[in-house]
């Protein structure tokens, strides 16, 4: 009787910090199946992999604390990245950054404008804009890849390039996240986004624009898509209408996994970002092993259904 | 004659507070059986557990002499009890003859024969003297034509016992004569008639007998030939005020909140207040006379409204509970569970959600040593029973968590404060605490409005109380005319 108690408390320790856990148990079985895992090249090769999923992951974990979703990302990541290399062609680089980032803010206020004003579902604003952005990162591209123009190389400088001895695109990604960890942890915006996912119609009655934090989310969402464009551009000196297809389902998989709830008011920076991770050593793991493309959808799947029930036995024993 | 229903010493109780205690109600067939009673007094309670929603703690149910166990409406459908509700519980996408036969429709195969399903609708609507196209979407139809179709629904299953809860707050002057002349030919037919209402010229006008439910106790039940409204009315009350209340010191002051003529839809219709300073006004009225609706449009809880509102005579236009806030109004809302707190977020988080100011610096980066303090400060001075500030609202009882949703707006200076229902589901302790807590606040200078379906409580607490029906004040009243029957008068429209 005394050791079942132990076992359950232990059990809820692991149920409780699971996302660190499954974090954890990835980390060692991929030192066991692969001994280059644990190369630096390899490490920083994940890293850079995951960059672009982290950044938009932060933007999305917003969303979804409110109770919403933003399926455009992966569209705006395409169209920004296009438009970057365009930009880059006639710009002065300062210029061509802000611009694209502007592009990205654009797309996400106009989510926002149809999620908050015109009290759309989230899920088909989004859906719509997902549509219209990829269609226009192929008209902005007439359906080619566009090369960054080389007076530009300290951008893709910059893309490929190490700072500290850290890839650069890593060193934004760690930033992105510590914003958001402080915001969400310290600061009035996070407090009332999870508010706002707990419960609108009182926050609304305390006296809150929640309309406003509605649009706002959306809004820095779409600007971090941006982000994760331009870097993805700068550090493959290429802008393509084709990228980002399918990642709004890798960024929705790592909010989830980090434990963040679909229908709002709960979730973490650091367990999105640990939730980014996990998906990205899984894609990584299975490279280095030689698991083919198809088969790892499958895995990357279950792993994603494991996650989300060992968060509802978690619900359950609260 | 025997009895067709009989509820023998029925008692329920939700969570420790009784709301049925003993009941006992006859009714036989061929009759028209009025149950009457305040907001609250354990109408619908009694019925539910009639219709198998509710189940009862203890007491016997007979039909025809039989014992009866309903475990659920299932069970009651069986016995041939049919019960049309407040709420309607048709589905708006169907068409009204689907709803109709909604429950029957796997009778005749698997197959649906439209047509017959159409006829037979119609047939039934004519019957009781109306006409609805059975091929109409339910949702489309007005208030009135789905209460007609819900009846419609619980003559189609061949009802042997028929519950009507207040038909008639829906239904216009011809409406409700088509509906009197169906119940009479139902009567004939040997129906037995539950028929639960506010208004008492419809209990003289069509019932046989009716029973009075007063704080969850029966009386007898009276031919409605041998009693008169008064004898009725002094039974829908009861017990006297007693001490819960403060004592009122009111220094009331200049005029705070001035609405003039607010419409809200067919919810609000013209209604005109002012509410000064230190003043605590009550709005009374039966559930549905507008009351909600009424401070919910000049705190623009709900859009679109028309009308007015000064505050200390300037005019201001109040278009969202932002804007209502920032100016200096604050609103503990009816349903404290889904509006006035956050149950799964701390005591202390809820609390600062009304005030971000003084607990957080220019970049909006909250102190938390000074967040904490604040909080425990409210906790103290409303006594609200918790571990520590960082204990989550939804472990708390109810009246701390109504405490709380009060807290919130002791956090901030509001100039007005408007409160919908202060104590319900509340327990007397906590009630008393709760009084004082707004008595305190209008001490201060805090014009306040509370609105209440409980009279006693307004009389307790009030300087004035206004009484709403259909949208409309009917009456005002000051401290020294308060009388519960004079409220009850005025709500239900009895002269």
């Amino acid at each position: 009787m005394k050791n079942k108690i132990i076992l359950d408390r232990n059990l809820q320790f692991v149920i409780k910090y699971n996302t660190v856990f499954i974090f954890l148990i990835m980390l060692v079985v991929s030192a066991i199946v692969s001994d280059v895992f644990f190369t630096s090249n390899n490490l920083f090769n994940l890293v850079r992999q995951v960059t672009p999923v982290g950044i938009i992951s932060m933007g999305m974990l917003l969303v979804i604390l409110t109770g919403g979703i933003d399926l455009s990302v992966g569209s705006i990541v395409a169209m920004v990245g296009v438009l970057c290399a365009l930009f880059t062609q006639s710009m002065p680089l300062p210029l061509v950054i802000m611009a694209s980032l502007a592009c990205g803010l654009l797309v996400g206020s106009t989510s926002g404008y149809l999620v908050s004003v015109h009290k759309l579902a989230p899920f088909i604003a989004t859906l719509a804009l997902m549509s219209i952005v990829r269609g226009l990162g192929f008209i902005f591209s007439k359906g080619a890849p566009i090369l960054v123009a080389d007076k530009a190389s300290s951008l893709t400088d910059f893309g490929s390039g190490n700072s500290f001895g850290i890839p650069n695109p890593a060193l934004i990604l760690f930033l992105v996240f510590a914003i958001t960890a402080v915001l969400l942890k310290y600061n009035i915006f996070g407090r009332i986004i999870i508010a706002i996912g707990s419960n609108e119609e009182a926050v609304r009655l305390s006296g809150i624009r929640v309309s406003a934090y509605k649009f706002s989310v959306y809004a820095i969402a779409g600007g971090l898509s941006a982000v994760a464009g331009v870097i993805t551009t700068a550090r493959t000196a290429v802008g393509s209408p084709i990228m980002g297809i399918g990642m709004e389902l890798d960024v929705i998989a790592a909010v989830v996994i980090g434990g963040a709830s679909l229908s709002g008011g709960k979730g973490s920076a650091i367990n999105t970002l640990l939730g980014v991770l996990i998906l990205g050593m899984i894609g990584n793991i299975m490279n280095l092993i030689n698991i083919p493309a198809y088969s790892q959808q499958v895995i990357k799947g279950l792993i994603i259904i494991f996650a989300v029930l060992l968060q509802r036995f978690q619900g359950n024993n609260n | 004659m025997s009895n067709r229903v009989e509820l023998r010493n029925i008692s329920k109780s939700f969570g420790g507070i009784s709301a049925l205690k003993n009941v006992t109600l006859k009714v036989m067939p061929g009759e028209i059986h009025a149950l009457v009673g305040e907001n609250g007094a354990g109408k619908s309670t009694l019925m539910k557990i009639l219709s198998g929603a509710c189940i009862k703690d203890t007491g016997r149910i007979f039909i025809d002499d039989v014992e009866v166990y309903i475990k659920n409406t299932y069970d009651s459908k069986k016995l041939g009890i049919g019960i049309i509700y407040q709420e309607f519980s048709l589905v708006p996408e169907l068409s009204v003859a689907e709803n109709v036969f909604l429950n029957q429709l796997g009778k005749a195969g698997i197959w649906m024969k439209w047509g017959n399903i159409r006829k037979e609708a119609e047939e039934l609507i004519k019957k009781i003297g109306f006409s609805i196209n059975p091929s109409s979407k339910a949702g489309d139809l007005s208030i009135a034509q789905q209460q007609i179709v819900e009846i419609v629904k619980a003559l189609s299953e061949h009802v042997r016992v028929l519950i009507l809860d207040e038909p008639s707050a829906v239904l216009g002057p011809q409406e409700i004569h088509k509906l009197f002349n169906t119940l009479e030919r139902l009567k004939k037919e040997g129906v037995a008639i539950i028929y639960i209402s506010h208004h008492l010229s419809e209990v003289f006008q069509i019932a046989d007998r009716v029973t009075v439910l007063k704080d969850g106790i029966s009386s007898e039940s009276l031919p409605v030939s041998e009693t008169d409204r008064n004898s009725i009315i002094r039974l829908m009350l009861g017990r006297s005020l007693d001490t819960m209340y403060p004592l009122r010191n009111s220094i009331i002051g200049e005029e705070v909140l001035r609405a003039v003529d607010i419409y809200l839809a067919d919810k609000v219709k013209g209604v005109s207040f002012d509410l000064k300073s230190g003043e605590i006004v009550g709005i009374a009225g039966l559930v549905g006379s507008g009351r909600t609706e009424t401070v919910r449009a000049i705190f623009a809880a709900d859009k679109h409204k028309k009308g007015k509102i000064y505050m200390s005579g300037k005019e201001v236009q109040i278009r969202s509970p932002w804007e209502a806030v920032s100016i200096g109004i604050g609103m503990v809302p009816e349903d404290r569970k889904q509006h006035g707190v956050i149950l799964s977020l701390s005591i202390k988080n809820n609390i600062s959600l009304t005030d971000f100011k003084g607990i957080a610096d220019h970049f909006g980066f909250i102190k938390a040593k000074k967040e904490s303090n604040n909080a425990n400060g409210l906790i103290d001075k409303l006594a609200i029973k918790t571990q520590n500030e960082n204990q989550e609202v939804g472990d708390l009882s109810g009246g701390n968590q109504q405490k709380v949703s009060l807290a919130k707006w002791f956090n901030r200076d509001c100039k007005v404060i408007i409160i919908d229902e202060p104590t319900r589901g509340v327990d007397v302790g906590a009630k008393v605490e709760i009084y004082n807590l707004i008595n305190e606040l209008s001490h201060k200078g805090v014009a306040i409005m509370v609105i209440s379906s409980e009279t006693e409580e307004l009389m307790g607490i009030c300087d004035r109380i206004l009484v709403m029906r259909n949208g409309q004040i009917k009456g005002e009243l000051v401290k020294n005319e308060f009388s519960e029957e004079d409220i009850l008068r005025m709500s239900i429209g009895a002269n």
